[in-house]
């Protein structure tokens, strides 16, 4: 019993990751319909941005947030001025373009540090907290907390505000959008910044967790595209969800089956969604031919 | 462009409007062959050339193989890394447990390959766009996993090796010409195919999917069979290629094999920087690619780690924004410049 406690702990916990690292993607592949491959180098990016400030200013992975997120806006605002834009009616050169950022990100990191593997030490990881019976590190809780906070934030900014209200618009139907007086080209680039700042807070926010490398992106992308499509494109609420589908299944399969096939058995669960139900869990029927049906 | 030239060609010969066939178009295949082969036996004495050329002309091979269902069909497929892998590990193992040359079990290597990529893409090919590119990927990493776990069939994490045993009944040879000549055999067969399937009915039914699926599908085409078709012609090149891959290199893991970078995006980037759906696209890019990843690496490699993929993926994302037709689609251009 304790031993499913734990398992369930555990994927819960790395729910909480994979929900984080994903919900940068919700919004610029869910919402916005840009395939971005590069968005694990967008949380590579972040982390390496944390580790720059802590060793530049001595500050705590948990501070460098205010410094590493609006570096990242930029970044992933200029990339989408100066790459996605002229290709967003072309999904497939989406895919060629955000993949050669992918290498090119990942690559430039690493002739930069050489391939040292740095790490981030945070006071608050060597702490942890014992939940009915399951010992839980701070640092993988404070990383659910966050991915719960940020989840129901960006669901209300969406919901509600104006700026949020203009991204579901132009997200729905851009020519509609722009006859009602949205500057469609300016939300797009507003959007793929507010999710390049995001993959940034995670990868602030998961710099005590994992040690840095630069090859690190590549392996939250593929399942930040699980959670994303699982839970429902362009629902805030799946892409939470999703995330701890996704972190669930991994700990069952890994603990249960064997440790070395919880990546076959998650994206294999993955792809037979993707087949069933392509909209995802909790998206609405046909939200997977957004954006793609005709220009 | 393309339109005014055949309007002005049926106004002017309207009983002769040339149709290009399989047959029209072989001479200039074999010219194309011929030309390789001449440059392997420029370079027959150079033993670093050939090499460079051997896995140029390999992949040649490969991303004309991917560029059927992925260019002319328009389907991003990440998946032929997996494809490439089966057939990789079905001519290794046939040879290493059966005894069968590898030059027959090249054979059953693209069978297996075509029946695996149909079984896979079957219920995937319902996706469109993005969403079958990220089920194919994620096909790979399934395949990454269950490869690393079956070690009685890929040797696991450890890899697997193939002894050094010289004869041409093992496909192991001593220069480097022999297989620069095989691979050169490859891409032959690579482009035959190629031609053969974009001047039949497949080549038109994959391209009109690819421009417009449910007007494809209005005008009576079976859009599952041809796509299916089409996967399992490519995916069976591919598997030969695996085959190949894994008799010159004697020695793998699946993570080497079933990488994205150095296979399955590697196909799909050398068909652009050639030219997407055309039929000499995927090579040139190849003669163009893989020689210059080479010479980066040993330029830049020393100094800088991942030197030359930073050029590489900066071509990938100049191409994907300026140059979208690839070299052939650029030559073409600049050749209808110079006839005006």
């Amino acid at each position: 019993m304790t031993d499913l406690a734990n398992v369930i702990a555990v994927g819960i916990l790395l729910g909480g990751i994979y929900a984080l690292v994903s919900v940068g993607l919700n919004l610029i592949f869910g919402v916005i319909r840009i395939v971005n491959f590069a968005q694990g180098e967008f949380v590579m990016l972040g982390m390496y941005g944390t580790y720059a400030v802590y060793n530049l200013l001595h500050l705590d992975p948990y501070v460098a947030v205010l410094l590493v997120l609006p570096v990242l806006f930029v970044v992933g605002a200029v990339i989408q001025r100066l790459i996605l834009a002229p290709l967003r009616t072309e999904p497939s050169m989406q895919i060629f373009a955000t993949f050669g950022l992918l290498m090119l990100l990942e690559n430039v990191v690493l002739a930069v540090t050489r391939g040292t593997a740095y790490s981030v030490p945070s006071p608050l990881a060597e702490v942890s907290v014992a939940i009915l019976g399951a010992q839980i590190g701070l640092v993988r809780l404070l990383a659910l907390v966050a991915a719960t906070v940020v989840a129901v934030a960006l669901g209300v900014f969406l919901k509600r505000s104006m700026l949020g209200r203009a991204i579901r618009a132009v997200a729905q139907d851009r020519n509609a959008a722009r006859l009602v007086g949205i500057d469609v080209d300016r939300i797009y680039m507003l959007t793929f910044g507010i999710g390049t700042a995001l993959a940034g807070l995670a990868g602030c926010l998961l710099t005590p967790i994992y040690s840095l490398s630069p090859q690190i992106g590549t392996n939250f992308i593929l399942p930040a595209f699980a959670v994303v499509v699982l839970g429902g494109l362009g629902s805030v609420l799946g892409a939470y969800v999703g995330g701890f589908i996704v972190g669930l299944t991994e700990s069952f399969a890994g603990y249960y089956l064997d440790p070395a096939l919880k990546h076959a058995v998650l994206f294999a669960v993955f792809i037979a969604v993707l087949i069933v139900r392509p909209s995802g869990l909790l998206g609405q029927v046909g939200a997977e031919e957004v954006g793609l049906r005709g220009e | 462009m393309a339109s005014d030239t055949v309007a002005s060609a049926v106004r002017s010969r309207p009983a002769a409007l040339p149709v290009k066939t399989f047959l029209s178009e072989l001479p200039l295949a074999v010219l194309a062959v011929a030309m390789l082969g001449g440059l392997v036996a420029l370079y027959s004495g150079d033993t670093f050339t050939l090499n460079t050329l051997a896995t140029a002309l390999l992949f040649a091979g490969l991303s004309s193989a991917w560029n059927i269902i992925g260019g002319f069909g328009g389907q991003f497929s990440l998946a032929h890394s997996v494809f490439f892998a089966v057939g990789a590990y079905t001519t290794a193992n046939l040879y290493l447990k059966a005894g069968l040359s590898p030059w027959f079990g090249l054979l059953p290597a693209a069978a297996l390959a075509a029946a695996v990529a149909c079984l896979l893409s079957w219920p995937v090919f319902r996706l469109r766009g993005p969403f079958f590119a990220i089920a194919t990927m994620a096909f790979t990493e399934v395949a990454l996993a269950l490869g690393n776990y079956m070690e009685w069939l890929t040797g696991g994490t450890r890899g697997m090796s193939i002894p050094f045993r010289l004869g041409f009944g093992n496909m192991i040879f001593r220069d480097r010409l022999s297989y620069a000549m095989l691979m050169l055999g490859y891409t032959a067969l690579c482009l035959l195919v190629v031609l053969a399937v974009n001047r039949s009915r497949l080549g038109y039914y994959l391209q009109a999917v690819r421009d417009n699926e449910q007007a494809a599908r209005a005008a009576g085409i079976s859009v599952l069979r041809v796509k299916l078709t089409g996967m399992a012609v490519s995916a069976a090149l591919t598997g030969i290629g695996g085959g190949l891959f894994f008799m010159q290199v004697r020695v793998a893991d699946p993570a080497a094999l079933l990488s994205l970078f150095d296979f399955g995006v590697k196909f799909a980037l050398i068909a652009l920087i050639g030219g997407l759906g055309t039929i000499y696209g995927p090579i040139l890019g190849a003669l163009v690619v893989i020689p210059l990843e080479g010479w980066l690496r040993a330029t830049l490699g020393g100094m800088l780690p991942g030197a030359n993929l930073i050029v590489l993926s900066l071509c990938l994302i100049l191409a994907s924004l300026f140059m979208k037709q690839g070299i052939v689609g650029a030559l073409s251009a600049g050749l209808r410049r110079i006839r005006r």
